[in-house]
């Protein structure tokens, strides 16, 4: 089903996509064309490809507001279906691509917020619901923002607090959709260290992104999807060919090497508008 | 946090005094010290009736529709992530106005019979803004737009059929109908205070449990889903809580306007975020406006009484005036 | 006796006016003029006391439209029912091809008497809202039509039992007397209603006498404080105040002084006032008057 990883170990993933296809309601085609890939722990798993692709109908599909026609999510070998919204919540902790609040709130207030799926019945907090908000703000590097209005915050800051809200689940794995949109480059690489830390800390990042050339600096595994389809997965060198990526994006590029860093880059190449 | 405390202290004290200026006041003045007394059956006897059978009923029926108000209004208010949602939305105050109006056309003018019919005005309009916005939605069930827009076509139709019922109907009817439009807590009697009470507090005791839903709500449709909420479950059953708070107000005084809508923004000034206080905030806070306006309804202008929704109309002017002020 | 006889000598002096200038003209309450002329032969009468007066000058054959609550006499449900009073539909008036109209002259009635008199057609508008009124409309009608002796005589009945009634009640104490009209909201009658005249006459005072609106809006507590010794309702609204705990804190309502009244013979100063008078007087003093 899923090809194997070079210098995966034998482990189960933590998110197992399994042939899943979604189609929205009246469309021709489907969003999610039988698509399969794992989601191990202790790496950083990437879902890249053109607008349209379908990578926010995976993050949608997992916060199961799109039905599946067929196929399976799978969290932690238990299939989506039959768990609860709040299970799935306990395991997956999922940053969708928008969210502001509506009304402002204090940064801890809006942290503790991510200890909901874990709350009783009558839903107070406990010392451990507490130590467990402390942590996550440290580990995201917001602590000194604890008391700050989520209005008064940068967007590199946003982040990093939303972050701190995933964290503060306590789940096995985090899921981002596009968390670098808005954000400069001090704050995209800051956020993507922040991230790759947490996955050599054990968790189960997936992100998803368009940003090919970071992705390939440090992401473990790259899936690459275009018009619902995986049509590459592997680490940055074997999915970022030139050939395959111009055929996918439909634009003429080269793939450089970064000599620094040693990940390969995106380059795209100029194309001037045809006269018609 | 103290002072979060003191808050909440000033704002009973402020209820209760309020509350003991209504049962004194009116045409009949009655002194404070004597009050007390009156309640506990005590003194004059045609005192105790005053005090028993008209004042303590109505203010004890305007408490009780501040306090559903206030609280319908702040859950809305959070779920659908909008500071102009109101307890009328979704077609509650069209619906009941239309079941009221169409009682009195075909003579009913028991005030029960035509609270029922309001009520049940209210409930269908409710079931149909519902049944309205899911056949418009397109997957993206419960999305909020659809829901107001589908509560925007029921009050349309609404105001249509309350029109073609008064054009050609005898001035005894016209004059009934627009009285009850217009809010009275003036028909308060023990009955009807019951009725109410089990409605408000069944209702938000249920809102005050789910305060924390709406607080992941205020989120966002996927970030409440990502935090564990069923988001169309959870909406659809605060949505159907905040109805079933205004339609029994709504069916116990008529139209009451703008307290569901300016009393969340006058907790939340306070510095309440967080739902669960908020919604009891809501409560203690609309409960207070409610009674004071009542109070005012019946003594600004002797001998006569203005209609109670009148009165809470005019606080939407101030109100407004502030909230353009915040835009601008 | 006294407004019959002012009233004789207005309409002598307009009779002389008019024969001076070889005419005869009115002035209605709306302030416009109307040519007595021939006796009109096709009479719409869009108001219940214009219905019952003319029923009285036995113009029952010549009326060819009612409003929808003209049911008094009862021979008046088989005149054609145009509908309402106020705003009245014009169209349907003229379409009834009248040559007089009578309409109550309230201000919401200004356009629709402009518009039948642009249609040339003879419109009288008459206010009815206190006794005089009813002796000058019926005075009014009289002449327009020529039947001024047949008006007289139902004029100076009414007058005559009016008179009696006050007399015999004269001397007796008054009871303060609360009139329920309706409900939410309270209506009750003020010194501009033929109602609070009726009251004075049948040995009784209003205890809102001093509010000079015909029909005011009042509050439940400013009633009991006036503090009224009885009160006057309709059948409906008397079971009303009987079975509410609010209306129990009134005295009158404690000592069962609820004085039931028929609705129907109250309800506007037509040429049942002197009997309407008679109703009160022996609810108020049972037994003084006959």
């Amino acid at each position: 089903m899923t090809p194997a990883m070079p210098g995966a170990r034998a482990r189960s993933p933590v998110i197992q996509f399994d042939n899943v296809v979604v189609r929205y309601a009246g469309a021709a085609q489907p969003a999610l064309d039988g698509v399969s890939f794992d989601v191990m722990a202790g790496g950083m798993t990437a879902v890249a490809g053109p607008n349209g692709s379908g990578k926010s109908t995976l993050v949608r599909a997992l916060l199961r507001r799109q039905r599946l026609e067929r196929g399976r999510i799978e969290v932690l070998g238990e299939n989506l279906e039959h768990l609860s919204q709040r299970q799935v919540a306990q395991r997956v902790a999922i940053a969708p691509q928008r969210e502001d609040a509506a009304f402002p709130m204090r940064v801890d207030e809006y942290v503790s917020l991510g200890r909901f799926p874990r709350l009783g019945l009558w839903a107070s907090p406990s010392s451990a619901d507490r130590a467990a908000v402390e942590r996550a703000l440290g580990r995201a590097g917001v602590s000194e923002f604890a008391h700050r209005r989520t209005d008064e915050l940068s967007g590199g800051e946003w982040q990093r607090v939303r972050i701190a809200r995933t964290l503060a689940q306590e789940g096995e794995a985090l899921v981002l959709d596009e968390p670098t949109t808005f954000l400069d480059m001090p704050h995209e690489m800051s956020l993507f260290e922040l991230l790759h830390s947490l996955a050599r800390d054990g968790l189960a990042v997936l992100i998803v992104s368009h940003q090919l050339n970071l992705l390939a600096r440090f992401a473990d595994t790259i899936v690459l999807l275009n018009r619902g389809n995986v049509v590459a997965i592997g680490n940055p060198a074997e999915v970022m060919r030139a050939q395959l990526l111009e055929s996918v994006y439909d634009w003429p590029l080269v793939v450089t090497h970064d000599p620094a860093s040693g990940a390969p880059a995106l380059l795209p190449l100029r194309r001037p508008a045809s006269v018609s | 946090m103290v002072h979060k405390g003191w808050h909440w202290l000033g704002a009973v004290a402020v209820f209760a005094a309020v509350c003991i200026a209504a049962v004194a006041a009116g045409a009949v003045p009655i002194p404070v010290s004597e009050v007390m007394r009156a309640v506990a059956g005590r003194g004059d006897a045609s005192v105790v009736a005053i005090v028993r059978n008209l004042r303590l009923p109505r203010v004890v029926l305007s408490a009780l529709i501040g306090a559903g108000l206030g609280m319908s209004g702040g859950a809305l208010q959070g779920t659908l992530r909008n500071g102009l949602a109101e307890p009328y939305l979704l077609g509650v105050s069209g619906g009941a106005a239309v079941g009221a109006v169409i009682a009195f056309s075909i003579g009913i003018a028991d005030a029960g019979w035509i609270s029922l019919a309001a009520f049940a005005g209210a409930a269908a309009a409710v079931v149909l803004a519902l049944l309205v916005a899911r056949a418009a939605g397109r997957g993206g069930r419960g999305d909020p737009r659809t829901l107001l827009m589908a509560g925007v076509v029921i009050g349309a139709f609404a105001n249509a059929v309350i029109m073609i019922s008064l054009a050609n109907a005898s001035p005894n009817i016209i004059r009934g109908a627009l009285w009850w439009m217009m809010g009275s807590a003036g028909d308060a009697t023990w009955p009807a205070v019951a009725v109410l009470a089990v409605s408000v507090v069944a209702g938000g005791a249920a809102l005050v449990y789910l305060a924390r839903d709406i607080d992941v709500l205020a989120l966002g449709e996927e970030s409440a889903a990502a935090l564990g909420v069923n988001v169309d479950r959870a909406a659809r059953g605060i949505y159907l809580l905040s109805a079933l708070l205004a339609a029994s107000t709504v069916a116990a005084a008529g139209l009451v306007g703008f307290v569901g809508l300016i009393v969340p923004h006058i907790v939340r000034s306070a510095g309440v975020r967080q739902h669960r206080p908020l919604l009891v905030g809501t409560a203690l806070v609309g409960a207070t406006l409610v009674v004071a306006a009542d109070l005012a309804a019946r003594t600004i202008r002797p001998p006569a009484e203005l209609p109670l929704g009148a009165v809470t109309a005019i606080l939407g002017v101030p109100f407004f005036l502030a909230q353009l002020r915040k835009t601008a | 006796m006294r407004t019959a006889l002012i009233a004789s000598l207005i309409v002598l002096a307009s009779c002389s006016a008019g024969s001076a200038r070889g005419t005869a003209a009115l002035t209605d309450d709306f302030g416009d003029m109307i040519v007595v002329g021939s006796a009109p032969e096709r009479i719409v009468s869009l108001n219940p006391t214009t219905t019952e007066i003319a029923f009285a000058l036995g113009w029952g054959r010549r009326l060819v439209g009612r409003t929808h609550w003209d049911v008094y006499p009862p021979e008046a449900k088989l005149v054609t029912d145009l509908g309402s009073g106020i705003r009245p539909n014009v169209e349907a008036v003229i379409g009834a091809r009248p040559d007089l109209v009578l309409l109550y002259a309230s201000s919401d009635n200004r356009p629709a008497a402009a518009r039948l008199r642009a249609a040339g057609i003879r419109t009288l508008s008459l206010k009815v809202d206190r006794i005089a009124d009813f002796h000058r409309a019926v005075r009014l009608m009289g002449l327009v039509s020529g039947d001024t002796a047949k008006a007289a005589a139902v004029s100076d009945s009414v007058a005559r039992t009016l008179t009696r009634v006050r007399k015999e009640t004269a001397a007796l104490p008054k009871p303060t007397v609360f009139w329920h009209i309706w409900d939410a909201p309270l209506i009750t009658i003020g010194h501009g209603s033929y109602l609070d005249e009726l009251i004075t006459i049948a040995g009784g005072a209003n205890v809102y006498g001093d509010m000079s609106a015909p029909s005011p809006t009042v509050g439940i507590e400013d009633v009991l404080r006036r503090n009224p010794q009885y009160i006057i309702a309709g059948a409906e609204g008397a079971a009303k105040i009987k079975g509410d705990p609010r209306w129990s804190t009134l005295a009158a309502v404690k000592a069962g002084r609820v004085l039931v009244v028929d609705t129907s013979l109250v309800g506007r100063p037509s040429t049942r006032l002197g009997e309407a008078a008679v109703a009160l007087a022996s609810l108020l003093h049972p037994g003084a008057v006959h």
